[in-house]
Formats: C-alpha cells, structure tokens, sequence
C-alpha cells in the first residue's frame, strides 16, 4: 500500500511564562512521557511528531522555547515562520494567565501575520489550587488530557487555512480555545 | 534543470562547510548481482579531505536534497585506487571506473560526457593531494555517513539538515521516510494480511494469421466455476507486412471481442489491460467485484524479432496489484527454427532484463519484482534429437514421457538456461504444433518435422497450484492448438483495521528514531559569570559541550537577529564553531578583555559586561549561554570632559553618576570643571618630565604589562604612594590613557580639515586654536611635554619624526565603530603621514601664543 508518509509540514510553537510546563506538554505529546522535576529550558528545541487529519498525514514539528524573561528578546526572533502558536499559562499561577496578553503582544509583533493562535491552561489536575476560573482551553500534561486534541485542533486551523477555506466555528471543537488575534482573552472574573 | 541547478540541489545534502567540487549525473554502480543501478556520484571536500559519495536519487533530476540518500562513501586516502577501463569497441562510449577504498570496492559505468573529465581531474586531484600529505587525515567529518545499520543509515539522511526555524526553511527527506516506511510496513505484511484464494486461468494461442471465426468457449470456458482471473495470449495475430511495419491490425479488437463473447458467462468481466506489439497480444481481464481492489496496472513490450528490436518476436506483459500481492502475465514469442533453441534462451533473457515497468514516483519494477509471474506463450522449442516419424507414433499413442525427454524447453529448464526459478506442471497433451489448418492431422508439408509442444505455460511464486494444464484441439482453424493452465493462487488481502494499526505503530517508531537522531548536546555550564573584570585584565572561563546524541553535531554559535556579530566585542570564543563526535566532548573557551575601544562604552552606560549566546546544533536545537560580570569602572575609557570634573578618584564614583557625567560630556565648560586637564594625564606626565625625560628609548621601548595595571590602580584609587613601575609602564600608560577615551583629543568630524590642512601650520593652528576647550588643554600641554622631551634627545633618542607618527595616531585616531572603506594601503600611508605631519608642526614650532591667549 502506497499511502505517503506526510503530506504536510506544519511547525508549532510553545509559549508562555516559565515553568506553566511547556516542556511537559511537548514531552507528554512526542513521547508520552511526564517527569515532575522541574529543568527550566535554556534556549530553544523541537520534537517531530506525525498526526492523521482528516485524511491527511501532518508532520508536526513543534518547537519548545525557553519562558524565562531574561530570553525573551531572543526567543521572539524564533516566531518567525511559525504556522501556529500555542501560549500556555498554569491555572495555579494567576501572573501567568495575565502576561498572557504580554505574549499576545509579542506576536503581534513578531509572528507572521496568519499564524493561528491557541491558548491553553494547563495543570488542570491542579483544582485545589486553581486561581484562574475555568476556562474552555484547560489540558494536563500530566496524564494527557487534552494534549493531543489541542494539537490537533490547532493543526486542523493551520489546515483549514492552508485548504482556503474559512474557519467555522465548529461546536466540536471548542474544547480548546483559539482567539482572534489581536483580541486579548476576555477574562472570567473569579474571586 | 542545468548542471549549476542540480549542483546546488547536491550541495543541499551536505553541510556548508562540506563543499561539493564535482559531481556526475549519470553513473550506475555495477553490483555483483549484476543489476545496474542509476546513481549520482559527488566528491565532498571538506577542509583537505575530500570523499566520493554515491547517492541515490528517488528522481531525476533530483528537485532537492530530500530526493538523494547517501549510499556508499569512500574517503580518499592513501588505501583509495581509481582505475579507469574503457571499452573502445562499444559506440555509446562507456567508461568503468572502479574505486577502492580501505576494504570496500565499487565498479561504476559511467557515460562518457564532457563532465566526465573534470570529475576523473578532481579525483586525481585529491589521490595526489592525499599522497603528499605526511599524517593520513581522519575523516572525522565522514562518521556521520558511516555505514552502520541500514535502519540507521537511512534514519540519518532524515535528519533535518539545518534548522533553527528562524533562519531557514526545514523540510524532512520525504522520500526516504517514504521508503522506510514502505519497507517496514512490508516486513510486517503478515501482522494485517490474510490470504484468499483465486482461481487464474492462462490460456496462449498462435493463431497463425486467422480472424476469430469459430466460437473459443471450448478453450475458455471449460471448468467448472468461472476464474477470477483471464490472461489471454495471442500469437502471429496478423502476419501482414502493414502489422509488423506500422503495428496496426483490426484483429485486436476482433480478437479481444471473441475473447470478451465466449468467457464463462456465469460471471461478469471487467477490462484490467490489453496489451500489443505486432502480433503478439495478452488480455487480462478480472470479475467485476475484483476490480476495485486492482491497482498500478502498467504494460511493457519488448521486441526481441529481427535485429533484437523488431516486434515480430518478443514479449508483452501486463503487471498489477491485486489485494496486497503483485501480479505479472508474460505473453512471448520466441525464436523461430529447429534448431535455434540458444536464441530462443536469448530471447528469454532479453524480455526479463528488458521489461520495465513504469510508475510515476517509483522506481521501475523487472518481470522478476513480483510475488506472482505467469509466463505463456509460442515459446517455439522442438524436439531435434528424434526423427519424426517415431515421435509421431509415440504422440498418437499417448506415449509422452520418451518424446518430452527430448524436448529443448525441458532439457534447458533442467539446467537452469531458461525459466530459472519458474515451475511448468506435467504435459499430458499432444504436441500442439504443427497441424493441417482446420484438421487435427499433422502437417503434411514437405519439411516433415517433429510434432512439438511450442505452447506452454510457466509459474513462478509461492503459493501457487496448478489445478490444469491442457490443449484444446478442437479449436483448429490455425496450425497451432491452444493451450490453458488453470490455477488457484493465494492473495494477500489487507485488513484495513489492522493495516491502520500497524501503519500507526510504524509511523510512531520511525517519529521516535527521527527525534532521538535529532542532535543532543549537554552543556555544563550556560551561566557564566565573570565576577569582577578590570581594564585590560584577560578573563577566561571554560565551558564544555557534550555530545550526548547518536551521530556526530556540528554547532556554530549563531547571530542573533538584527546584530552584525555572535557576541559583543569585548568577548572571544574559541572554537566558535566544531563538529563533535558522539560521546566526545569540546571544550569552549570564552574570553573577556575590556580594552580601549569598550572600556568609554562601559563608563558611559552604553554597554554592559552581559550576553545571550547562541549556540546553534546544526539540525538540532539552539541553547542559550548567558555571559555576565561586574565591570570595574577606570579612569581609563572616561573622556577629556568627564575627567576634568572629577576631583574624586574614580572608584569612588556611583556607577550611576559615571554614567551621568558621561551623558553631559559635551555640556562641561572650564569655568565650572575642577582641572583644565584631567589630573591622571598630569600625573603621568609630570612623572616622566620629572623622572624619565632622559630615559633612552622613551615610548619606544614597552612596559611591562602588569606594571600598567599597577599603574591603573594607582589612578583609579587615588593613591597617595609614589606611582609605581617603571618609566616606560609609565609612559605605556600614558598613551593607554590617550588612546581609551571615548573620543581623541581631535574630534573624528575635524579630521578630514586636519588632513588637508597638514602641509600649512598657520592652517593648523587655526584648527587647533578651535578645538573644544579641554581637548585643546590637553593637546598643546603634550605637545609642550613633547618638546621638553626632544630637547633632550641626545639622552633619551627621541626624534620629531617618530614621536610626531606615535602622537599624529593618537590625536588623530580612527573611528572604531566606523566601518572603514577598504584603504588601500598607499593610501593609508598618506593618511598616515598626514597625521604626523600635523603633530610635526607642534613639536618643532613655538606655539606659546596659543596657551597664553587665554
Ligand atoms: N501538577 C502538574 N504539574 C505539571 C503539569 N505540567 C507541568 N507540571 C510541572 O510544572 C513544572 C514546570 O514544567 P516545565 O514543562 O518544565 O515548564 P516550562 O514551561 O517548560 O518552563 P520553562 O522551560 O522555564 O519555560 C514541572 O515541575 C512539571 O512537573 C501538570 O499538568 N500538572
Ligand atoms: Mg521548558
């Protein structure tokens, strides 16, 4: 059976303050795997991982960036040529949900125009100590909830754009969130 | 594409710092097994080794990198031999080449194009270069390529070749993946397949020049449930000159329509392909219900009649997939006469190694690549060794087994010169050539032949069963009788849930191995601080760079976006770039020395003693390495404007009040500042005027460079001790102190005037007398100092000429942070001279009227 192997290349990136678990989140994706000792990235690094979309074989190759502030002039310099960005916050830690719009802005400044947006609070094992009310974006790195279908949502946008076609808002699909672009998230108020 | 373009496309596959210097198109390797295969052949020089690479390339040309895999290396060094054959007889011009290195030998059939010079010149070229060097080089660079497992070779070639996704485009070698995909999905064929049985009918007919006027349903349809399979084969279906010179007959369709009439009724067939040359023909057709499950139907013919290309004899085929299992159906006619049997071998040999089957994106596929063949056909073999009358006899009895015993086909096959591999079931028919037309009565010509069986059906395949193999003699309007086999074969059927998991399960291992060759490095330290760094003081840390991945990396610390260079000027790296094997390690050394063109941007804020390296893994990941340290700030690096105002030592000044006074330099006017020069270059001077204006070789002798830091210390602290070191550290300092200020005593936008007006003192008076208040200060009590100094030169040996080209350089010195056009050095000189001569003026001339007009 000739099937290809990937019709398409689409790269990804992961940002947010440090320590909301990008890493774990790349981890738990490529290679199903979670560690609780917590290496704060230095610098930049990708996994490839291969995913079906409706029919359509997707290499995916993710980059993981280092959320430390002290990188982050360097680390915008990396959005370019990114198809989708992926901005995680830790629903325990209420600054990084804030700087979220802190990292929307540095798209707006330094990604490509189109790139599609994802925003994901992740530690939602977490409850006991969750400060950000619930939003509709919430996955665990820990045990992969919701890791691999926020990837492929936001991949299906990339393809629903690559395809031309308008993304529809689609019932099915708003288990993880994606923002229009220059809107900061609207921010449930919790008390 | 040009020979540039796919040039370009080559090089892609390498490294940048891996140079392709030729390359040639159209060579094959000669492997033992005798199969020819199209390769691309490169040399890759790399520093002063250089290695011939063969590569495979899934298209021609190659569109890009991705298309080429790397599948033989042979370093060039003194073990490498090229010996070049040529066969002068052959047209085409064909050269062998044969390379060997350390234990491995390859032979290539190269076409003989103008290319081919400068590729065997840069071959030689490198054996020469090789033979002269006296260490034999390593090949460090070559490991990458080594063969190891298959598996991991190939996984190699997929490695991304340069990333870093700011800075280029990534695209993995798609086809590679491809084909590893393919292979490992194969290896697992039986973890999502089962096996089905159909029922093939062959049936082969020379109907020697005859429409279809008899019904065929007695040779077609004779068993008892329909096969799901019909392979048809025709021969000499027109003999007429019009047929075999413009390979156009009516007959086809009037056969394949008799055919399509007088199949089994009981079923419904469908077209998979029909199949011509001249008169040889073969018809496949499948059940209806198949046909969704047939794929990549591709015809090949090859003729093998008058001079080895004519279609009056040869083969056709017709190749598919059915299910997951390759099919191929062989229609041949061979060589005609008795005795020609050795031909007809021939003919079986071309048809195998000619026979190509061509899909788009794929490699061609031979007679042999297939899990099933099916050969029929007039294969024309004879029985000679018998006279006729005897074979005759024993046919009409039935008696086959003496007569078979001499037929060529079964003697060749016996000993492998035809049909190797391939299996013919028992004969139990009579001959079924050469009969009256329209009787069942042997030929009753004058030639008198043996009866003989030229019709035959051959298998090759596992799984295979021959259910019948038959003539059926009733069919007699030619002077052949057609012949069928019956057989029931195994499928391959794919079950899609399973082939879906084990697809999944692929694709998941081959993600994995990709992301484990990705290049992996542990770095000991990416945090480095230099504690406190002082003026002119070397500090050197060590950091060392682990591969702990599986191939060798290359890293390169990179340029950050919008910056002209890796790292700030006061830093040095070394190496800044280096392969690493696996398992090895690299020691990197980064160096800080803040010297006289950082130490003004450090006093005046504009820089700080901090980086952010990067360091890029070429096809891997890019680290951070953070540099930084607590500058400790000197009088040396502070302009004219700021020392003149501090009346405290400069060690005793906030960092941020520094920063400060800098920032306001050109505000400073002397009515308000402490010094009319600053106090550091009195004391210096004042010490030589007062010590050292007799010392021999005054500013031309150096000091000792720890004496100059003492010295600097002794500045900046404000000490109250005697100045320390020698007078030359002294005067080493001076000119330190003169060269370190954030701008020369002349200020850059003034020395275009200067250099013009060199030649006429009054000029240059007028310049100097123009000179913002605290630069002219200074400029004139050296100036006063200098002329001090030569008159005692008989002591000290100074002249006007040399102190005037030592001072004209300082006063006058070059914008750092300038771009310099490329002078040339003449006019460099000029310039030069120039400056001096400018300073010359004040050595030799009395210019107290210029300090006394104040
Ligand atoms: N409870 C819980 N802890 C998590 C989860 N995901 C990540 N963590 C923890 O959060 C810490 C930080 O995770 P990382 O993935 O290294 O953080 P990061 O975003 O990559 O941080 P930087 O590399 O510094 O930008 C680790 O100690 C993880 O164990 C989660 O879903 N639940
Ligand atoms: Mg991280």
């Amino acid at each position: 059976m000739a099937k290809k192997t990937y019709d398409l290349l689409f790269k990804l990136l992961l940002i947010g303050d440090s320590g909301v678990g990008k890493t774990c989140i790349l981890f738990r994706f490529s290679d199903n795997h979670f560690t609780t000792t917590f290496i704060s990235t230095i610098g930049i690094d990708f996994k490839i991982k291969t995913v079906e979309l409706r029919g359509k074989k997707i290499k995916l190759q993710i980059w993981d960036t280092a959320g430390q502030e002290r990188f982050h002039t360097i680390t915008t310099s990396y959005y370019r040529g990114a198809m989708g960005i992926m901005l995680v916050y830790d629903i325990t830690n209420e600054k990084t949900f804030d700087d979220i719009v802190k990292w929307l802005r540095n798209i707006d400044e330094h990604a490509n125009e189109d790139v599609e947006k994802m925003i994901l609070g992740n530690k939602c094992d977490m409850e006991e100590k969750r400060v950000v009310s619930k939003e509709r974006g919430e996955a665990l790195a820990k045990s992969n909830i919701n890791i691999e279908r926020a990837f492929s949502e936001l991949a299906e946008a990339i393809l629903d754009k690559t395809a031309g076609r308008e993304a529809d808002a689609d019932a099915a699909r708003i288990a993880v969130e994606r923002r229009p672009s220059r809107a900061p998230p609207a921010r449930a108020c919790c008390s | 594409m040009n020979h540039e373009e796919i040039l370009s496309v080559v090089q892609e596959k390498f490294l940048s710092s891996e140079l392709v210097t030729a390359f040639l198109c159209d060579a094959k390797v000669l492997r033992p097994d005798c199969v020819k295969k199209d390769r691309l052949l490169a040399i890759v020089e790399y520093g002063d080794e250089k290695a011939v690479f063969c590569l495979f390339t899934s298209c021609y040309p190659p569109k890009s990198f991705t298309d080429l895999s790397i599948e033989i290396v042979l370093p060039i060094d003194n073990s490498f031999k090229c010996e070049i054959d040529n066969k002068p007889s052959d047209p085409e011009a064909i050269l062998y080449l044969n390379l060997q290195s350390r234990n491995s030998k390859f032979k290539f059939e190269i076409q003989m194009t103008p290319r081919v010079d400068n590729f065997v010149d840069d071959l030689f070229r490198g054996i020469e270069a090789v033979n002269k060097l006296t260490t034999q080089p390593e090949f460090v660079w070559l490991k990458k390529y080594d063969g190891q497992r298959e598996d991991d070779f190939i996984a190699q070639s997929m490695v991304l070749p340069r990333s870093g996704m700011a800075h280029t485009q990534v695209s993995a070698p798609v086809a590679i993946r491809e084909s590893l995909i393919k292979r490992k999905m194969s290896d697992k064929e039986f973890d999502y397949t089962f096996t089905k049985r159909f029922t093939i009918f062959c049936g082969t007919w020379n109907v020697n020049d005859k429409s279809p006027v008899i019904p065929l349903k007695g040779w077609l349809c004779v068993d008892k449930e329909p096969p799901d399979i019909y392979a048809i084969g025709f021969q000499e279906l027109d003999l007429s000159k019009e047929t075999f010179l413009f390979d156009q007959t009516f007959r086809e369709d009037e056969w394949y329509n008799a055919v399509r009439t007088h199949v089994d009724p009981r079923s419904k067939y469908v077209k998979v392909e029909i199949v011509r040359l001249v008169g040889m023909m073969l018809i496949v057709l499948i059940k209806e219900k198949h046909m969704s499950h047939v794929r990549n139907v591709v015809c090949d013919t090859v003729g093998t009649g008058i001079m080895g290309k004519m279609g009056n004899k040869g083969g056709v085929s017709i190749r598919f997939d059915l299910h997951n299992t390759s099919i191929c159906f062989v229609n041949s006619h061979l060589a005609a006469h008795v005795e020609e049997y050795e031909r007809r071998n021939q003919d079986f040999r071309d048809i195998c190694s000619r026979t190509r089957f061509v899909q788009p994106n794929q490699l061609p596929k031979a007679i042999k690549d297939h899990d099933q063949v099916y050969w029929l056909g007039d294969l024309n073999y004879r029985i000679t060794e018998l006279d006729p009358s005897s074979v005759k006899r024993m046919v009409n009895e039935n008696n086959f087994g003496p007569v078979l015993e001499w037929d060529q086909l079964k003697q060749q096959h016996k000993i492998s010169n035809v049909f190797a591999g391939y299996t013919e079931g028992p004969i139990t028919f009579k001959p079924t050539y050469k009969y009256d037309p329209g009787t069942d009565n042997w030929d009753s010509s004058e030639k008198n032949r043996a009866p003989a069986w030229c019709d035959r059906i051959f298998w090759r395949g596992d799984n295979i069963t021959q259910l019948a193999y038959r003539s059926h003699p009733a069919l007699n309007i030619s002077d052949h009788k057609p012949v069928s086999a019956l057989f029931t074969s195994s499928i391959r059927i794919i079950d899609e849930e399973k082939y879906r998991k084990v697809y999944e399960e692929v694709i998941k291992q081959l993600d994995k191995m990709e992301n484990e060759l990705i290049p992996q490095v542990k770095v000991d330290i990416t945090e480095i601080d230099f504690g406190t760094v002082r003026y002119l003081e070397l500090q050197v840390r060590t950091i060392t760079i682990k591969n702990t991945g599986k191939l060798p990396v290359e890293f390169e610390f990179i340029k950050k976006l919008d910056e002209s260079s890796f790292c700030k000027d006061w830093l040095i790296v070394e190496p800044y770039k280096k392969c690493i094997c696996a398992d090895e390690s690299c020691e990197i050394q980064l160096k800080v020395l803040i010297n006289k063109t950082s130490a003004c941007k450090m006093n005046a804020g504009t820089d700080k003693l901090y980086d952010i390296l990067v360091l890029h893994l070429y096809g891997g990941k890019d680290i951070f390495i953070t540099v930084n340290g607590t500058y400790q700030r000197s009088c040396f690096g502070c302009s004219i404007e700021v020392l003149v105002n501090l009346n405290i030592p400069i060690r005793e000044v906030p960092v941020g009040k520094l920063v400060e006074l800098e920032s306001k330099r050109d505000q400073y006017i002397s009515n308000q500042s402490t010094y009319s020069i600053p106090k550091e270059i009195w004391f210096l001077v004042d010490h030589i005027y007062l010590h050292g204006l007799k010392e021999p070789n005054l500013f031309e002798q150096p000091g000792l460079h720890s004496e100059v830091l003492q010295i600097r210390d002794w500045l900046d602290s404000g000490s109250i001790d005697p100045i320390p070191g020698s007078i030359h550290s002294v005067a080493e300092a001076l000119l330190l102190l003169l060269e370190s200020t954030a701008d020369p005593i002349i200020p850059y936008n003034l020395h275009p005037v200067c250099l013009r007006a060199s030649a006429n003192y009054l000029q240059c008076k007028q310049i100097v007398m123009e000179l913002p208040e605290f630069r002219k200060n200074v400029f004139l009590y050296l100036c006063e100092f200098l002329q001090e100094a030569l008159q005692h030169n008989a002591e000290n040996g100074l002249d006007a000429k040399t102190l005037s080209t030592l001072f004209g350089a300082i006063f006058l010195r070059d914008n750092p942070n300038v771009v310099q056009e490329p002078q040339s050095r003449i006019n460099k000189q000029i310039i030069d001279k120039k400056k001096a001569q400018f300073v010359h003026h004040f050595l030799i001339n009395d210019h107290s009227d210029l300090i006394f007009t104040k």
